[in-house]
């Protein structure tokens, strides 16, 4: 839902800019550290109910996993995974997975809606429902496959960081069930400070790739992630090196523009064309004359 | 339509052209020629329509700059919709199309010597043995169906975006864009040299006749075989 | 519960969920915590993160607890005695314990009699025809001289308890562990050496634990083993140490408090037997007395039991409670054998009964709340068949149970016919949790008063009203028609303001007690400390006369005259170490960390001046409530108050299966026992013999099982919930990957697990966290499924009982069947994907 309340900083399909951009607020984020989370699912259950969102009907397929990916209406989802680390053997690693808050979204710049994605002064990505028009395109833009595309309401969904919650001053429902700490909520700069003391601790306690996962190909994200593998964020369902897709960039930013001057060209060169040498008619024009009107 | 009168001629007796044109092609009514039957005509305007409404309902998703468009169809979420079904609908109007210029759109060894330059320039020096579409016109007529193709396929790639790999998907908003950009020009320059450029040529595909100069002039060849005028 | 009480003197966590955020090391083993207790886990987690401690995970299977541990070591289920006495040994050779600790807090330098002896895998005074010990061979040495205790300081007698200790422990070496439990050598050492850094004053380390040490037939002697090597390193009493029992629900805690189980009473005091006839006689023998009854520097805080008794009758009987009838004394139900509720399934399925004595016809009637014994008891076609046998039946429930449906039961569990079963079952809708108030006492010993969130829904009521309509109908039928034994009946003081739905606020004031007359300070006569009618503020204030009562000395204090004080909200820390003193009350007298004055040497100094439990002043014990007279000052008593000889046990004579821990095989065993091949299980275990009782042999069941349960269920209740059925639809079994190579068995496909008792079948979760440990040669596998289904509820949510395959073998000493260690053989079910 789009809120009165807080500013916005960037609309999608906006022809010009969301805010006054005179509104300043410290960009929010979400910490979650992997190596302290125990995959209790706590924050799924409290994502469904503080949101409102229906059960998914589930079954057991050989994993402690709710469901195999995130859906339309479960924007909360840890994933478990298996994988042997040379140094250190077994590790069953477990990450919250939900929308990322891109600082640069590329759901928002694929998104062709007016104002149906958009971005608050304080970094939340957000879903106007009612001014998403279901093409799903912002699941093309997203590096991260988060966005869900609700068959049944032609409607995008995702986690909205609980922009409800947050601009009254409460943290968001995931962090608030959350029972170890593994989940933080604040503004980004003082997170990353807590973020680098804890990859510190990793490195020291044998852990030398340890990293705070804020990739910056997407100008950084919305939640920060602790990887004890910091090396690996493949072994966590993250991209590597995340960007908006290079199709969408070029969509965007190459074919957009170039269609604008072709679509130019080709009424202005009609135009110039019938000025230099339009019209083409018969030469011998005394029938025209007696003829049709 | 059945009693049309030509201002200053003498009425003559038996169909006029106009008549004639509901269900014949290719023939001589006096001054004039049937250079498109009724049949076509529908086609090529129930074509032109659906292609407008997808064009009108697609464009405001394309760019927020047309936007404006949307609220011919009530709003952006409706184009969503209208869009897709719109353009099954001229992918649908596409295929009676193409059975009926298919043959008359096949290229022959005449279009070699179709001079693009030269005919933009509207000089005189055409070939004189164009028949009755020169080669752009099959060209265009091919590319309608080759775009159109493209746009359909993708479309319905991006139509149901939970179905497909977003891979497919990138590539089909590519390809989609791009499709609808070259189309865009090409209905520019088809529209243009359909009115304003060439005068007569309209009226053929309103009334379905054109005048013999007109015939003449644009597609000498036609002209000779449908009049036998060797002149 | 039971080995804690024999080791410290009081059966509960000795810390608190909070404190473990003090520890330098926190070893959980026989606990899946972070699965289980994912709320208090959070306090292991700020250790790590706060304290850099360092979090050891040793479990047979990799849990969500080994995934966020620094150290992870594998031991096959059952030998967790193996591997504790050889960190005992460890610690012990290499010095790495806390030789002063154990010196002035433990029985170390205790000499023990002559008659103790361990030979051949049994400990001296065994009984093979009953399968017991006899006690007495166990005893303390009497010094010649002062008839009191043998000790030496120096620790360096031969039959002095370190001495028998170093002795006992001595097999247990790093290879040996290796041998049995299959933990690499290396990987044993790296966890001895993590936990043994906190064996000295400035380091403190806690153990954490839950069922997966209490369910196996060895259960308390393996909490013992962790109890003395805590007591060996100094960490017992200390913030940041302990031996922290991880309660499995809400408030069983508070259950086992008020006479949870039948041998005892609310506030652990004993139920009487029927040859004590008169209260005189069962105070003789009920409390616990030091060696030849001499004087001694112990508190002994049992020698004020007459006075927690008088008061409990009192409370029960009110003023038909004299000091002429024994205060009602001879209207307790006395026990003569095992009223456990093992052996209650046990006569309830042969139908007779050797109680007493005598026989005597099974149970006919049963009542159950707020359990599931279909669900939670091992071997469920005998816990089916002898619910089948019973006339009657009383359900009270919030969901439709499988207890209550046993009568269609699904075939493959084994009951009759429906058509044949002539139980009548009545179910009683009963309130959930949320739906009354209440306390809440948790692992920690916090009371913590709970508000009703909302109404039960429809005909459901509290269980307090149910249980009150109950007597009173039945009170009313004493009084008009009579019965036998009349007198508990009509003599139970059930002065509540609405007695058909009594208030638990009044319940509560009852447990804590108040003065029946003015009570006077036994130090000044003339002053009165308490009027008649006033609650009181401690069990400090109970007395034996008649003139106090409480249904729960433990509790007293929560209700006093500051009001209830279950309902405090206070989270000021002034201490700084999460002792939270303000909030809600923690028994006994709102003390934080039990044994307190075992964080403070000889002369009242903490070991950690970082981290003090209490701290002598010069006048007084300051810092957390002294678990110790405030104003005794260092040396006069021991800082185990509740055990006679004022200090904690390493050697404990009071367990029925050895005053040592000892590694046996679990009942069924995939191996002979490494150390005895002879005595290979524990001798003292208990089993049945009934047709239902079978067991199984390694060559038909070569694999061995364990079963558990899951962060995102609540026992059998919360298959009937569907958001948690969301996250885990249904029943799986866990199977190593090798081994599911083996069988042929793909992830997400259906497999059979069979042990002697029955067959179930489940999706297979074929996974790297499981695998093989090699047991002295022999590659031993080991897989797992969890519990939380049953035949009752939403159909796409039903799943086969776990307890099915689990053998009715007990420990000794609680009758806890052993759940997590038996024999199973495993199966790809073929014709399904």
């Amino acid at each position: 839902m789009a809120l009165q309340g807080l500013e916005i900083r960037r609309s999608s399909a906006a022809l010009r800019g969301g805010g006054t951009g005179l509104r300043k607020m410290p960009t929010v984020a979400k910490y979650i550290d992997t190596s302290t989370c125990i995959g209790c699912k706590a924050c799924e259950v409290a994502c469904q109910e503080w949101n409102d969102l229906p059960l998914s009907k589930t079954e057991q397929t050989g994993s402690y996993q709710t469901q195999p990916t995130m859906s339309a209406n479960y924007w909360n989802l840890i994933q478990f995974r298996e994988v042997e680390a040379p140094e250190h053997g077994l590790s069953w690693l477990m990450r919250k997975d939900q929308c990322m808050h891109c600082d640069e979204p590329g759901c928002l710049e694929a998104c062709p809606a007016p104002g149906a994605i958009v971005q608050y002064v304080n970094g939340i990505v957000d879903v106007d429902p009612e001014r998403c028009i279901g093409c799903g395109l912002c699941e093309t833009g997203c590096p991260f496959d988060v966005p869900r595309y609700a068959v049944g309401t032609n409607k995008m969904a995702k986690c909205t960081l609980c922009v409800d919650r947050v601009s009254v001053g409460l943290e968001p429902a995931c962090i608030k069930a959350c029972p170890t700490g593994c989940l933080q909520f604040g503004d980004k700069a003082s997170l990353l400070q807590v973020a680098e003391h804890r990859v510190q601790q990793l490195k020291e306690g044998g852990f030398a790739q340890a990293a705070v996962y804020d990739p910056k190909g997407v100008g950084g994200t919305g939640v920060i992630t602790i990887l004890k593998f910091g090396d690996k964020p493949e072994w966590y369902g993250l991209p590597k090196d995340p960007t908006v897709p290079t199709t969408v960039s070029i969509w965007k930013r190459v074919i957009h523009p170039l269609g604008f001057v072709v679509m130019a060209a080709a009424i202005f060169g009609a135009i110039g064309h019938f000025m230099a040498f339009g019209p083409k008619k018969p030469k011998d024009i005394s029938r025209e004359t007696g003829g049709e009107v | 339509m059945s009693e049309l009168r030509i201002p200053g001629a003498t009425p003559v007796m038996g169909p006029t052209a106009i008549q004639v044109a509901r269900d014949r092609e290719d023939v001589v009514i006096g001054d004039e020629i049937v250079r498109h039957r009724l049949s076509s005509r529908v086609i090529h305007w129930v074509v032109a329509v659906f292609f407008f409404g997808t064009l009108l309902t697609g464009m405001p998703i394309w760019s927020p700059v047309f936007g404006w468009m949307a609220h011919l169809f009530g709003g952006l979420s409706v184009c969503r919709w209208l869009h897709a079904w719109l353009g099954v609908a001229f992918a649908a109007a596409t295929v009676p199309m193409m059975v009926i210029w298919a043959k008359d759109m096949l290229f022959d060894k005449n279009d070699r010597k179709f001079n693009i330059a030269e005919y933009l320039r509207f000089s005189d020096k055409e070939d004189p043995n164009v028949g009755k579409y020169n080669a752009g016109q099959k060209f265009f007529f091919w590319m309608v169906l080759a775009t159109g193709l493209v746009i359909l396929l993708t479309g319905i790639v991006l139509w149901w975006p939970t179905y497909f790999s977003q891979t497919l998907r990138s590539i089909s908003i590519l390809l989609h864009d791009l499709c609808f950009i070259g189309f865009f020009a090409a209905i520019v320059g088809h529209i243009y040299l359909g009115t304003a450029a060439e005068p007569g040529t309209f009226h053929s595909m309103t009334r379905g006749t054109v005048t013999r100069p007109w015939a003449r002039l644009h597609h000498p060849r036609w002209y000779r075989d449908v009049t036998g005028d060797r002149s | 519960m039971a080995s804690l009480a024999a080791t410290f003197g009081r059966g509960a966590m000795t810390n608190g969920w909070v404190d473990i955020k003090n520890a330098d090391v926190v070893l959980i083993m026989g606990s899946n915590a972070a699965e289980n207790h994912p709320c208090g886990f959070k306090w292991a987690i700020e250790a790590k993160k706060n304290r850099n401690a360092k979090l050891v995970s040793v479990d047979p299977r990799y849990t969500r607890t080994s995934a966020v541990s620094d150290l992870y070591a594998p031991l096959r289920p059952g030998t967790d005695i193996a591997f504790l006495n050889g960190i005992i040994r460890y610690a012990l050779t290499t010095g790495r314990f806390h030789e002063e600790y154990v010196r002035i807090h433990t029985n170390g330098p205790y000499v023990i009699n002559e008659k103790y002896d361990f030979k051949d895998g049994l400990f001296s005074g065994f009984d093979a025809s009953k399968g017991e010990y006899d006690k007495a061979a166990w005893q303390y040495e009497a010094d010649p001289k002062t008839n009191a205790y043998m000790v030496d300081m120096e620790m360096k007698h031969p039959r002095c308890v370190l001495q028998l200790m170093k002795k006992h422990v001595d097999r247990y070496t790093p290879e040996m562990v290796e041998r049995i439990c299959g933990t690499p050598k290396d990987q044993f050492l790296k966890v001895a050496d993590i936990v043994t850094s906190t064996g000295n004053a400035q380091k403190a380390g806690t153990i954490m634990y839950a069922l997966g040490w209490t369910q196996h037939s060895t259960g308390v002697q393996i909490i013992r083993a962790a109890a003395t090597l805590q007591l060996v390193l100094g960490n017992v009493g200390r913030p940041g140490g302990g031996v922290n029992a991880l309660r499995g629900h809400s408030n069983i805690q508070g259950a086992t408090d008020m006479a949870g189980t039948f041998e005892i009473l609310p506030g652990y005091l004993k139920t009487p037997a029927g040859s004590l006839a008169t209260l005189a006689e069962y105070l003789e023998k009920g409390p616990p007395t030091t060696l030849n009854k001499q004087a001694w520097t112990s508190m002994n805080y049992w020698s004020n039991y007459p006075k927690f008794m008088v008061s409990l009758l009192k409370a029960t009987w009110g003023a038909k409670a004299t000091k002429e009838n024994d205060w009602g004394y001879e209207w307790l139900p006395k026990v003569d054998g095992n009223y456990s509720w093992m052996y209650i399934f046990d006569d309830m399925y042969r139908g007779t009964s050797q109680r007493a004595g005598g026989t005597e016809p099974g149970p006919e009637g049963f009542i159950t709340f707020g359990m599931n014994p279909v669900g939670i008891g091992p071997n469920s076609s005998k816990m089916i068949n002898a619910l089948a046998k019973l006339k009657w039946m009383v359900v009270g429930e919030n969901y439709e149970i499988e207890t209550a449906t046993f009568w269609k039961a699904p075939k493959q569990y084994g009951g009759p016919e429906t058509s044949q079963i002539k139980t009548e079952v009545f179910q009683l809708p009963c309130s959930g949790f949320a739906e009354k108030d209440g306390t809440f006492t948790n692992s920690a010993r916090w009371m913590q008063w709970k508000w009703k969130a909302i109404d039960p829904p429809g005909l459901a009521k509290t269980d307090q009203e149910v249980l009150a309509r109950i007597l009173l109908a039945v009170r009313a039928l004493y009084q008009k028609e009579g019965g036998a034994n009349p007198e508990p009946v009509l003599n139970l003081d059930w002065s509540y303001t609405n007695p058909y739905a009594p208030d638990l606020g009044e319940a509560l004031k009852e447990i804590n007690g108040k003065a029946l007359a003015d009570i006077h300070d036994p130090k000044d006569p003339t002053k009165v400390i308490k009027k008649k009618g006033e609650q009181l503020d401690g069990f400090g204030q109970l007395m034996d006369d008649g003139s106090t009562m409480g249904g729960n000395w433990l509790h007293s204090g929560v209700y006093g005259s500051a009001g209830n004080l279950a309902a405090r909200r206070n989270n000021a820390d002034p201490l700084g170490l999460g002792m939270f003193h303000e909030w809600g009350y923690s028994w006994p007298a709102n003390r934080r960390i039990m044994y307190n004055r075992a964080s403070a040497d000889a002369n009242g100094k903490p070991w950690d001046p970082t981290r003090p439990g209490i701290v002598w002043n010069g006048e007084k014990w300051v810092g957390d409530v002294p678990d110790i007279k405030p104003d005794s000052p260092p040396g006069q008593f021991g800082a185990f108050i509740m055990n006679p000889e004022g200090v904690g046990r390493l050697y404990s004579p009071l367990l029925n299966d050895g005053p040592f821990a000892e590694h046996y095989e679990a009942i069924e065993a995939p191996v002979d026992n490494l150390l005895h091949p002879k005595v290979t299980s524990n001798p003292a275990s208990k089993k049945f013999s009934t047709n239902k009782d079978v067991y199984g042999g390694r060559d038909q069941f070569p694999i061995v099982a364990t079963t558990y349960r899951l962060t995102e269920h609540y026992h059998y209740w919360t298959h009937h919930t569907n958001i948690l059925n969301q996250l885990q639809p249904g029943f799986f079994i866990e199977i190593p990957e090798e081994l599911a190579k083996e069988k042929g068995i793909a992830n997400g496909s259906r497999a059979r697990v069979t042990s002697a008792r029955g067959a179930i079948e489940g999706v297979a979760m074929v996974t790297r966290r499981l695998y093989p440990l090699n047991i002295d040669g022999k590659r031993v596998w080991h897989i797992g499924f969890p519990l939380h289904w049953g035949y009752s509820g939403d159909p796409g949510h039903i799943g086969p009982l776990a307890n099915f395959l689990t053998p009715s073998a007990m420990d000794p000493n609680t009758w806890t069947p052993e759940f997590k260690t038996f024999l199973v053989k495993l199966e790809k079910v073929e014709g399904v994907a």
